[in-house]
C-alpha cells in the first residue's frame, strides 16, 4: 500500500521481475488516493519472504510502499455446499456499524463477500458486494431477514444474482445463462 | 463510476420503478383432445390442461423468487376452440369452455385464452358457433379469453364475421349490464392475429407453435418513464435522437431480464422457449402507464398535437432495443395504449383531450389498437362493425396487427363512467357518431385484401 502515483506498478513488477519472479495474478485499486496491490508471484529461484519484502520496499522511496509477503497456500478447492453469485447493494443513510451488522448477517447464513466496494458521500452510504449464496437458501427470506437485519439502519438492501447484471449488462446471449439448462 | 451507476440502475429498475414480467403464457396444443363426444374432449382438455400447467404455478414462484422480478400473471393459451373442436355446436363449445374455465381454476393460472376463431376470409360452421356462444361463455366464465382474427393484409376484412361480432358484442354486454358490460373485455378482434401473443385477451396457441411452449411478456412503462426523467436531469445535451436511445437501450436491459425468466420457467417445466413479447403494458397503478411517458417526454396534454410522434418514436424505439436484445421477441412487441387500464390516458379522456379518433389515429403507430374503449350502451351492432373496420383496416393495409376490446356499456351514455375493477381499470365513455355507416356495414361480405398483399 502507498499514496497513489504514477509508476507503482512498473517499480514493484520490475523488482520482482529482478528477483527472478513471474507474476500470475495481480488486484490492484485506488481508494481516495491510496494505492493497494495484491500480487501472486512463482519464484524460480530460492527467495526468503525478507528478501522478496526488501526488494520490493526498495522499489519507492524510503518509506513510501508498506509491503507484506506470504507463502502461497492452496485454498480449500471444494466448496462444501454448491452456490451462487448475487449482488448486495445497501443503500441509505450513513451509520456506524452498518457493515459490521451486514456482514453478521451475511456470515450467519454461510454467505462468502468475494468483492466489495463502498463509499460515504453527503452522509449516505452505498455498499456493492459480490456475494455466494448457498443454493438451498431461498433468496426471498434472506432479503427479507437482511432488511429485519438492519431495521436499525436507514437503508434499502437488495440481493441480486448475478444473471441479472449479465443479462442486462452484457451482449452474451441469455441461453448460455440460463441456472436451470433444459 | 459506469459500473456502479449500471448496479444501481438495474437494481432500482427492479425495485422501485415496476419492472415485472406482465405474464407468462402457456400454449398448449389441444388438437389431441378432439373427440366426437364432447364428455370425452372436456375431460381430455382438462387432464392434459392441469397436468402441463400445474407445473407453471410453482415454477414461476421458484424462479420469481431467485431473481426477484414479480411475475404478475400466470396464463394458459389453448390452440383456437373452433378448429380444435371443429364439428361441435354451440351448446357443446359452452361445455368446452366451462371445461376449460375449470381447468384455468384447478390449476392455477389466472386466464386462460383461445376461445377463439380465425375467421379473416370467412367463417366455418363451428367458427360461427363460436362466434354466437361468445355471450354466453364470457358471461358465465370467470377466466376465458376470447379472441376472432377477422382480417389480414393477405385476406382482406371479413365484414360478415364482424357484423356478427357487432351483435355478440351487444349480446355479451348486455348479459353483464350491471358490471358495465365487462364481457366484452375478455374479447379482442384483431387483424393479423400474432400465433405467440402472451398477452390477454389475444393469447391463443398458433397452429404452427410446438405442442407446449413458453411466451412471456415483459412490461415496464416505469422504467421507460425514469430512463427518460432520468436523461432530462442529467444536465447532459439531449434531443429526441438521443432520447430515442435511452428508450432503446432501457428496452435493451427489460427484454434481457424477461428473456432470462422465459427460458428459466420454460426449462423447469420442460417446455420449449418461444418468445419475449416486450410491450409496454400499462397498469391503472400510478407509475405504471404508458401516459406517464408522454407526460415526461415533455407532452402536456395526452391527446392533443404531437402525442402520435411521440408514440411512433417509443414505438420504435422499444422494437429496436427488444430486437437487438434478442432473437427471439415476438408476438406484439410495442407500446399497448389501453384506455381504462391506464390511469393516465383514462385521465385524458376525461379532461377530452384524448378522444376515439386520436386513439384510433395513434394505433397506426403502435400496437395494438383500440383498446378496452368504453362506448356509449346504445351503440348499434353495426357502428360497433364499422369501428372494428377501421382499425383492422389500419393493420391489413399497414401490415400489422392491430385490434380492438370495444364495451358497449349497457344503459350509460357518452361521458359517464365505466368501472371494470382491478387490472381492467376505469375510464369515461367515449362519444361515436351513432348509426352513420350502417348503409356501408350492412353491404357485407369481405373487404378484399389490398395490393400491399401481393409480395410473393
Amino acid at each position: 500500500m502507498a499514496l497513489d502515483r504514477i509508476g507503482i506498478v512498473r517499480d514493484v513488477s520490475a523488482a520482482l521481475a529482478a528477483l527472478g519472479g513471474s507474476i500470475t495474478h495481480i488486484s490492484q485499486t485506488v481508494m481516495r488516493g491510496y494505492f493497494t496491490l495484491i500480487l501472486s508471484v512463482e519464484m524460480h529461484e530460492e527467495r526468503t519472504q525478507l528478501e522478496i519484502r526488501q526488494a520490493v520496499e526498495r522499489a519507492g522511496a524510503v518509506g513510501e510502499l508498506e509491503v507484506n509477503v506470504r507463502p502461497f497456500v492452496e485454498p480449500p478447492s471444494a466448496e462444501p455446499r454448491s452456490v451462487e453469485r448475487f449482488t448486495l447493494s445497501l443503500r441509505g443513510a450513513d451509520k456506524a456499524g452498518l457493515i459490521a451488522c451486514a456482514t453478521t448477517y451475511l456470515a450467519a447464513k454461510g454467505i462468502s463477500i468475494e468483492d466489495v466496494y463502498a463509499y460515504v458521500r453527503d452522509s449516505r452510504a452505498l455498499v456493492l458486494a459480490q456475494v455466494r449464496v448457498p443454493a438451498d437458501l431461498d433468496v426471498e427470506d434472506l432479503q427479507t431477514g437482511l432488511q429485519d437485519a438492519l431495521s436499525d439502519f436507514e437503508v434499502a438492501a437488495h440481493l441480486q444474482h448475478e444473471n441479472i447484471f449479465k443479462a442486462t449488462g452484457e451482449l452474451e446471449p441469455v441461453l448460455g445463462l440460463q441456472r436451470i439448462k433444459p | 463510476m459506469k459500473w456502479v451507476e449500471d448496479i444501481l440502475q438495474t437494481v432500482d429498475m427492479l425495485q422501485s420503478e415496476h419492472l415485472d414480467v406482465r405474464a407468462v403464457n402457456m400454449g398448449i396444443d389441444l388438437f389431441d383432445c378432439a373427440d366426437r363426444d364432447i364428455e370425452r374432449a372436456c375431460r381430455l382438455a382438462k387432464e392434459k390442461i392441469i397436468k402441463r400447467a400445474a407445473p407453471l404455478v410453482r415454477a414461476c414462484e421458484s424462479v420469481s423468487r431467485r431473481y426477484g422480478i414479480p411475475i404478475v400473471n400466470r396464463r394458459v393459451a389453448v390452440s383456437p376452440v373452433a378448429d380444435a373442436m371443429a364439428g361441435h355446436g354451440g351448446d357443446d363449445l359452452v361445455r368446452f369452455a366451462r371445461s376449460l374455465d375449470e381447468a384455468a381454476e384447478e390449476a392455477g393460472v389466472d386466464f386462460i385464452g383461445g376461445y377463439s376463431a380465425l375467421v379473416q376470409k370467412g367463417m366455418t360452421v363451428s367458427d360461427k358457433a363460436l362466434i354466437e356462444t361468445l355471450p354466453e361463455v364470457l358471461s358465465q366464465t370467470s377466466r376465458v379469453c376470447a379472441s376472432v382474427n377477422a382480417a389480414s393484409t393477405k385476406a382482406g376484412i371479413n365484414v360478415d364475421a364482424l357484423l356478427l361480432l357487432g351483435e355478440m358484442w351487444l349480446a355479451a354486454a348486455h348479459k353483464t349490464a350491471s358490471a358495465d358490460g365487462f364481457a366484452c373485455c375478455k374479447l379482442s378482434v384483431f387483424a393479423n392475429i400474432p400465433e405467440d401473443n402472451p398477452f390477454m385477451a389475444g393469447a391463443y396457441k398458433g397452429i404452427g407453435e410446438p405442442e407446449t411452449v413458453i411466451n412471456i411478456g415483459v412490461s415496464g412503462p416505469g422504467v421507460v418513464k425514469r430512463a427518460i426523467e432520468r436523461l432530462l436531469q442529467s444536465g447532459r445535451r439531449y434531443d429526441l435522437g438521443s432520447l430515442a436511445e435511452e428508450i432503446k437501450s432501457t428496452a435493451f436491459r427489460v427484454t434481457r431480464c424477461g428473456e432470462l425468466i422465459g427460458r428459466e420457467v420454460a426449462s423447469a417445466v420442460g417446455a420449449q422457449f418461444g418468445i419475449v413479447d416486450l410491450s409496454l403494458a400499462p397498469s391503472p397503478e400510478v407509475g405504471d402507464s404508458v401516459g406517464e411517458i408522454f407526460e415526461s417526454m415533455g407532452i402536456a396534454r395526452v391527446g392533443g398535437p404531437g402525442t402520435t410522434a411521440a408514440l411512433a418514436m417509443l414505438n420504435d424505439a422499444v422494437k429496436k432495443g427488444g430486437a437487438f436484445a434478442s432473437s427471439s421477441v415476438g408476438g406484439l412487441s410495442g407500446a399497448f395504449i389501453p384506455l381504462s387500464e391506464d390511469a393516465s390516458l383514462a385521465r385524458a379522456a376525461e379532461a377530452g383531450h384524448l378522444t376515439l379518433d386520436k386513439l384510433e389515429a395513434m394505433t397506426s403507430v403502435c400496437s395494438v389498437g383500440l383498446d378496452m374503449i368504453a362506448l356509449p350502451g346504445d351503440t348499434s351492432a353495426e357502428t360497433l362493425a364499422a369501428i372494428a373496420m377501421d382499425e383492422l383496416a389500419i393493420g391489413v393495409v399497414n401490415n400489422k396487427t392491430t385490434s380492438v376490446r370495444l364495451i358497449p356499456v349497457p344503459n350509460k351514455r357518452a361521458g359517464e363512467r365505466a368501472v371494470f375493477g382491478g387490472l381492467f381499470g376505469e375510464c369515461p365513455i367515449l362519444a361515436v357518431p351513432n348509426g352513420t355507416s350502417a348503409a356501408f356495414v350492412r353491404m357485407a361480405g369481405r373487404i378484399p385484401a389490398p395490393l400491399v398483399s401481393l409480395n410473393n
